[in-house]
C-alpha cells in the first residue's frame, strides 16, 4: 500500500485520533466533486475493461466465427497449457534480472553522481537520456547492433579478443541480451529514485563514522545503505512491476523468439489475441496475468511494511 | 536511393508498354466506361513491399483514366495481416480493397465471407472491360484464389515461388555446381562453409514462424509432400516429416552462420547481400533489392534456379497474394474496388512487376513479352527460374484457417532442432500439441 | 608525503573511468544511431563498421520524408499526446486535489493498481468498445487509450503534491467565506504549479512513447510516429538508414524536453516514486 494508506490506518486505529479523522472525513466530502471527471474517466477506460475482460475470459470466442459461453474451459485450458506455464518462468527469470541489475548499477551510478565533479551535469543529463528515449525506435537499432555477423557489438567484443556472442539469435542468451537493453533503458531511472534518496541524508553518522575511523565501505556499508533502504526499495517495486510489463523491447527485437525463447507471458497474451484471433483465451491469460502482477507488488509492498518496521 | 534504382528499373517496363496501354483503353473506351464511378473515394491496403510501391507510385493513372479517387497505404506484412482480419471482424473495415496473404489468410477469409465473389462482376461486361482477359491468368494462380465452395474472393495478384538464390562468385571460386537434390546442397553448403572465413555455404530463416515455409519446402520434396493429409488432419510427425526436418536441422548446424535460429528473411537477406552466404532459399521478391548496387554487394553476381529436388518429388513452395473487394463496402464502391482491381492487375502493371524484379506475377503474359525480358536488368536465368518454377509450384503452407498458430508452433519446434534438438521428438510435440486446435477449427467450419 | 597525491590522483583517475563506463553506453547508442542515420544503406551493413559517416549523407532523412506520410504522423502524434496530456491534467489535478483532501485511500489505491496493470489487458476490450460505438478509424481511440496510461500518472503525481502542500493557506480562505472551488483556485492551484509540471511531463512522455496502443487501434491516418517507426522495418527490403533517422526523428522531442526540464522530471520521479508509484 501507498505509505498515505497505512498511516491512516494506524491513525484511526488509534483511539486519540479516531474522533480527529472522523471530523476531517465530515468536511471531507465536500470535495467529492473534483473527482467526479477522473472517476468518469477511470470507470470508462479503466474499470470497464476489467469487468469486460473477466466477462470475456469466460466465452469461447474466435474472431472472425461465433461466441459462446464456456465457463472455466478457458483457465481449465490454461492449467494445461505448457507454452504458457513456461512463458510465466521466463518472465519472472526475465523480471528478476531485470530488476537486480539495474538496482546494482543504478545505486553505484547514483553513488558517483552525488559526488561533485567536472561536468556533472552534462554527464548525468546524458545517463539519463535512455529513460526517454522511445522504446521502439531504439529497440529497431539494438536489433541491428546484435547481428551475429555484422552487428556493432560483435565488432567491438573482437577489438578486445572475447568471442562473438549470439545475443537474441540463440536460445540461452536471448533474454540476458533483453535484460541488458531493459538496463540500458532503465538503469537512469534506478539512480534518479536513490539519487534523490542519498540528497535527503542527514550528515551526522558520516561524521561520527569518520571519528571512529570507519573506511568508506564499512560508512557505505553500515549507514548508506540502510539509510537508503525505502528508497531502494522503492525502485525495486517500480522495476518489478515494469519488467513483468515490458512488452515494446521483446516484441520489436524477438517477437518471442528465437523458438519460444523469449516468449513472455505479454507477448503469449498479444500471440493469442492479435495473432490467433483467441479473445476469450487471451483474456483469460489476462486475468492471471493481472492476478500475478498484483499480487507481486501486494508482497513487494507488505515486504516494504515489514522491512521498514524492522528498521524502527 | 533506392528509389531511384527501382523508378529507373520501372521506366525500363513500363516505357515498353505504357504507351500500347494508353491506345488500347482509349479504343476500350467506346464500348466501356471507366468513368462509371467517377467521383467515388475508395480505400486500398496492402502489404508493404515492392509491387505495393509500384502500385501506389502508379495510382495517377487510375485515378485519371476512372475519375475515382484512391487513399492507398502499404503496411508490413505481419501488422496488416492483424489489421485487416480485426477490422473485418469489427464489421467496419477501413479499406474497399484489401491485399490478401492467400497462404495465411484464405480459409479466414473464406469462412467468414469477408470480401466478394468476384466471378458476378468477371461476367458482367458493363463492369469489365473488354481487354481484361481473364484467361491470361495462370490455373494455378485462379485456384489459389478460388475457394472449396467455387467463390472467388480475390483476384490473384502475385504468386511467390521459392527459389535457389547463389552467389555466382563463391560457386566459381570453389568450382561448385547448381545442386540439384537437396542432398547435393547439403553437401555444396557444407563444402562452401568457411566460417573462420566468415562464409557460410547457406542460410535461410530460422526464426519461428517463418521458417515454416523453409521447411516445408523440403518437404514438398518428400512423397508425403503437404503438412496435412486429405482429410486435414496433421501429418508432421511422419516419416517424411522427418526427413524434412533432418534435412533442415543439418543444414541449418552444418552451413548456416551461428546465431540463424534467429534468422528471418532481413537477417537472411543482409548476409547475403554482404556475400557471406554462398546459397539462400527463399521467396523471389527478393531479386530487386539483391541486384540494388546501392544496399547490395552482391549485385550482378547473384544465381537464380529453381528449389532442388527431394527424394521423391520436385516442387517449389508457392505463396500467393490476391485482391479481395471488401463485402462491407457499398454496391457503388464495390464497383469502384473493381475497377481499381482490373486496373491495379492488368497486364502493364503485371509486367512492370516482372522487369523490376519485384515478383513474378499472375499474369501469363509478361512471361512472352520478350523484348521486355531481354531489356530488363536481371538475368535470363532469372526469368527461366520464375517459368520453370510456375511448373512445379505446390502451396507451401496448408489451407487451414490457424495458420498463424501453425506457424508458430511448428516453428518453435525446428528452431529448437537448430539447437541441437532430436528432430523426431520436437515434431512429435509440436503436431501433438496443434492437431487439437486444427481438429476444433476444422470441426467449425 | 609524496604518496598521498599519487594516490589521490590515482583515485580520481579510477573515479573519472567509472564515470565514462557509466555513460558511456548511453551515449555511444545514441551517436551509433546517429552515424546510422548519416551513411549510406551499404555502410551501414558494412563489417568491420564504418563509424564516421564519410562523406555524410542526408539521403536517409529525405527518404523518411518523402515515402512514409511522416509530417502527416507527426502531427497524429502531437495531437494524441497533447490531447490525451491535457485531458489527463484537466481530469486529473481535480482529482487529486479532492483524493488528497478527503483522504480517499481506497481511491487511490484504485488509480495505483490501474498504474500496475498491463497496457495490453486493456486493448482488447476497448477495441471492441470502439467497434461498437463506432469510433473505429478515428482518432478518438488512440486517445481514449492513452488516457489509461495519462490519467493514472497525472492523478498520482497530483495527490503527492497536495497532500504535501501546507493547508493553513487554504483554510484562512475558506475561513474568509471562499467556497471550495476557490479556494482550489485560487490558492492551492498557484501552489501545485511545480507538480503539475511534473504531471505533465511525464504524461506526454508515456503518451509519446506508446507503440502497442497505436499499432492495434491506428488506421492509415491516424498512425502515430512510434508504429511509423516499426513500419519502416518492410518486407523484402531493409532500410537500416531511414529507419535511424525516423527513430532519432521520433526521440528527438524527448530528448529535448529531457534537456529543457531535466530537474523537474528528476523531481517528479522521486517524488512520484517514493509515494510508492
Amino acid at each position: 500500500m501507498p505509505e498515505g494508506v497505512t498511516s491512516a490506518q494506524a491513525a484511526a486505529l488509534s483511539g486519540a485520533a479516531a474522533d480527529k479523522a472522523r471530523r476531517k472525513r465530515a468536511y471531507a466530502r465536500h470535495y467529492w466533486p473534483f473527482v467526479v471527471p477522473a472517476a468518469v474517466v477511470v470507470v470508462a477506460v479503466i474499470v470497464f475493461p476489467w469487468a469486460f475482460t473477466l466477462w470475456m475470459s469466460l466465452q469461447e470466442w474466435q474472431l472472425g466465427s461465433g461466441r459462446s459461453f464456456v465457463g472455466l474451459a478457458n483457465y481449465e485450458r490454461l492449467l494445461t497449457d505448457a507454452r504458457f506455464h513456461d512463458s510465466i518462468w521466463r518472465t519472472l527469470y526475465f523480471t528478476a534480472l531485470a530488476v537486480i541489475i539495474p538496482v546494482v548499477l543504478g545505486i553505484a551510478a547514483a553513488m558517483a553522481f552525488n559526488r561533485k565533479f567536472p561536468l556533472r551535469g552534462l554527464a548525468r543529463t546524458i545517463f539519463i537520456l535512455p529513460m526517454m528515449a522511445t522504446p521502439v525506435a531504439v529497440a529497431l537499432v539494438w536489433t541491428m547492433m546484435f547481428h551475429p555477423q555484422l552487428g556493432v557489438l560483435n565488432w567491438i567484443l573482437s577489438q578486445f579478443g572475447i568471442p562473438p556472442s549470439m545475443w537474441v539469435y540463440d536460445q540461452s542468451t536471448v533474454i540476458p541480451t533483453l535484460v541488458l537493453v531493459e538496463v540500458w533503458h532503465w538503469t537512469p531511472l534506478v539512480m534518479l529514485l536513490v539519487l534523490g534518496g542519498l540528497a535527503s541524508l542527514p550528515v551526522d553518522p558520516y561524521e561520527a563514522a569518520k571519528i571512529d575511523g570507519a573506511t568508506s565501505w564499512q560508512a557505505f556499508r553500515y549507514i548508506t545503505l540502510p539509510l537508503l533502504a525505502p528508497f531502494i526499495m522503492v525502485a525495486v517495486i517500480i522495476r518489478t512491476i515494469d519488467a513483468l510489463k515490458a512488452f515494446d523491447t521483446i516484441y520489436v527485437i524477438t517477437q518471442g523468439g528465437p523458438g519460444t525463447a523469449s516468449e513472455t507471458i505479454n507477448i503469449f497474451l498479444y500471440l493469442n489475441a492479435f495473432a490467433y484471433y483467441n479473445m476469450g483465451y487471451a483474456s483469460a491469460v489476462v486475468v492471471v496475468f493481472f492476478t500475478l502482477i498484483i499480487g507481486l507488488a501486494l508482497l513487494l509492498l507488505w515486504s516494504r511494511e515489514r522491512f521498514k518496521d524492522n528498521v524502527r | 536511393m533506392s528509389q531511384i534504382t527501382r523508378r529507373q528499373a520501372l521506366t525500363a517496363g513500363a516505357g515498353l508498354l505504357a504507351a500500347p496501354a494508353l491506345v488500347q483503353q482509349v479504343d476500350a473506351q467506346g464500348a466501356f466506361n471507366w468513368r462509371r464511378f467517377a467521383g467515388e473515394r475508395i480505400e486500398v491496403s496492402l502489404t508493404a513491399n515492392p509491387r505495393s510501391q509500384i502500385l501506389i507510385q502508379n495510382q495517377r493513372e487510375f485515378e485519371e483514366l476512372t475519375g475515382i479517387r484512391v487513399g492507398s497505404e502499404a503496411i508490413p506484412e505481419q501488422q496488416h495481416r492483424q489489421k485487416f482480419v480485426i477490422e473485418f471482424a469489427s464489421g467496419r473495415p477501413s479499406f474497399d480493397v484489401i491485399g490478401i496473404s492467400l497462404h495465411v489468410n484464405k480459409r479466414q477469409v473464406g469462412r467468414a465471407r469477408w470480401t466478394v465473389d468476384l466471378k458476378p462482376m468477371i461476367a458482367d461486361a458493363s463492369l469489365t472491360a473488354p481487354d481484361f482477359d481473364f484467361a491470361d491468368f495462370g490455373a494455378g494462380a485462379v485456384a489459389f484464389s478460388t475457394q472449396a465452395d467455387g467463390r472467388m474472393d480475390t483476384l490473384p495478384e502475385f504468386t511467390d515461388y521459392f527459389i535457389l538464390y547463389y552467389n555466382k562468385e563463391i560457386f566459381a571460386r570453389a568450382n561448385a555446381r547448381i545442386p540439384e537434390t537437396y542432398d547435393e546442397m547439403y553437401e555444396t553448403a557444407k563444402r562452401l562453409t568457411d566460417a573462420r572465413a566468415g562464409q557460410f555455404g547457406f542460410v535461410g530463416r530460422g526464426v519461428r514462424n517463418a521458417n515454416v515455409v523453409l521447411y516445408t519446402s523440403f518437404l514438398l520434396g518428400t512423397a508425403q509432400r503437404d503438412c496435412v493429409d486429405a482429410n486435414m488432419r496433421l501429418i508432421t510427425d511422419t516419416p517424411d516429416a522427418v526427413w524434412a526436418g533432418e534435412m533442415y536441422k543439418k543444414l541449418m548446424r552444418d552451413a548456416a552462420p551461428p546465431g540463424v535460429a534467429g534468422f528471418n528473411w532481413n537477417e537472411s537477406q543482409t548476409t547475403f547481400a554482404q556475400g557471406r552466404a554462398a546459397m539462400w532459399l527463399d521467396g523471389v521478391g527478393f531479386a530487386a533489392p539483391l541486384e540494388d548496387g546501392t544496399r547490395s554487394r552482391v549485385a550482378g553476381k547473384v544465381g537464380y534456379a529453381v528449389v532442388p529436388r527431394g527424394p521423391a518429388n520436385h516442387h517449389c513452395a508457392l505463396f500467393g497474394t490476391g485482391f479481395g473487394i471488401s463485402a462491407a463496402s457499398s454496391e457503388r464502391k464495390r464497383g469502384a474496388a473493381w475497377f481499381y482491381n482490373q486496373w491495379a492487375i492488368n497486364k502493364t502493371n503485371q509486367l512492370r512487376f516482372l522487369t523490376s524484379g519485384a515478383g513474378s506475377p499472375a499474369r501469363q503474359s509478361p512471361f512472352r513479352n520478350e523484348e521486355a525480358i531481354r531489356t530488363s536488368r536481371f538475368g535470363q536465368d532469372f526469368f527461366t527460374t520464375l517459368i520453370e518454377s510456375a511448373r512445379i509450384a505446390r502451396p507451401g503452407l496448408p489451407e487451414i484457417v490457424p495458420v498463424t498458430e501453425f506457424r508458430d508452433t511448428l516453428g518453435a519446434a525446428l528452431t529448437n532442432t537448430i539447437g541441437g534438438a532430436d528432430v523426431a521428438t520436437e515434431l512429435r510435440r509440436a503436431t501433438e500439441a496443434f492437431r487439437p486446435i486444427l481438429e476444433q477449427s476444422e470441426r467449425a467450419t | 608525503m609524496k604518496a598521498r597525491p599519487i594516490r589521490r590522483w590515482l583515485h580520481d583517475l579510477a573515479f573519472g573511468l567509472s564515470v565514462i563506463a557509466l555513460v558511456s553506453p548511453a551515449a555511444l547508442v545514441f551517436l551509433w544511431m546517429l552515424s546510422l542515420a548519416l551513411k549510406t544503406e551499404i555502410d551501414n551493413v558494412a563489417f568491420p563498421p564504418v563509424f564516421i559517416p564519410n562523406p555524410p549523407t542526408l539521403d536517409n532523412f529525405r527518404a523518411v520524408f518523402e515515402r512514409n506520410d511522416f509530417l502527416n504522423q507527426t502531427l497524429n502524434s502531437v495531437i494524441v499526446s497533447f490531447s490525451a496530456t491535457g485531458i489527463a491534467l484537466l481530469v486529473g489535478v481535480p482529482a487529486g486535489y479532492g483524493i488528497a483532501k478527503m483522504r480517499a485511500h481506497k481511491a487511490a489505491v484504485l488509480i495505483l493498481i490501474a498504474r500496475i496493470t498491463p497496457g495490453l489487458s486493456y486493448l482488447i476490450p476497448l477495441f471492441l468498445l470502439f467497434q461498437w460505438i463506432g469510433l473505429t478509424g478515428t482518432i478518438w481511440p488512440i486517445v481514449i487509450t492513452h488516457l489509461v496510461l495519462t490519467v493514472p500518472i497525472a492523478v498520482w503525481v497530483m495527490i503527492g503534491f497536495f497532500e504535501g502542500l501546507p493547508a493553513e493557506l487554504e483554510e484562512a480562505a475558506l475561513v474568509d467565506g471562499a467556497t471550495i472551488w476557490q479556494a482550489f483556485r485560487h490558492v492551492a492551484l498557484p501552489l501545485a504549479r511545480p507538480g503539475i509540471t511534473v504531471a505533465t511531463i511525464l504524461a506526454f512522455i508515456f503518451s509519446w512513447n506508446n507503440f502497442i496502443f497505436a499499432m492495434v487501434l491506428a488506421g492509415r491516418e491516424t498512425r502515430t510516429l512510434p508504429v511509423a517507426v516499426n513500419n519502416m522495418l518492410t518486407f523484402e527490403q531493409i532500410s537500416w538508414g531511414p529507419l535511424s533517422a525516423a527513430a532519432l526523428l521520433v526521440t528527438l522531442p524527448v530528448v529535448v524536453l529531457t534537456l529543457v526540464a531535466q530537474k523537474q522530471i528528476v523531481a517528479g520521479l522521486t517524488q512520484g516514486g517514493v509515494k510508492g508509484g
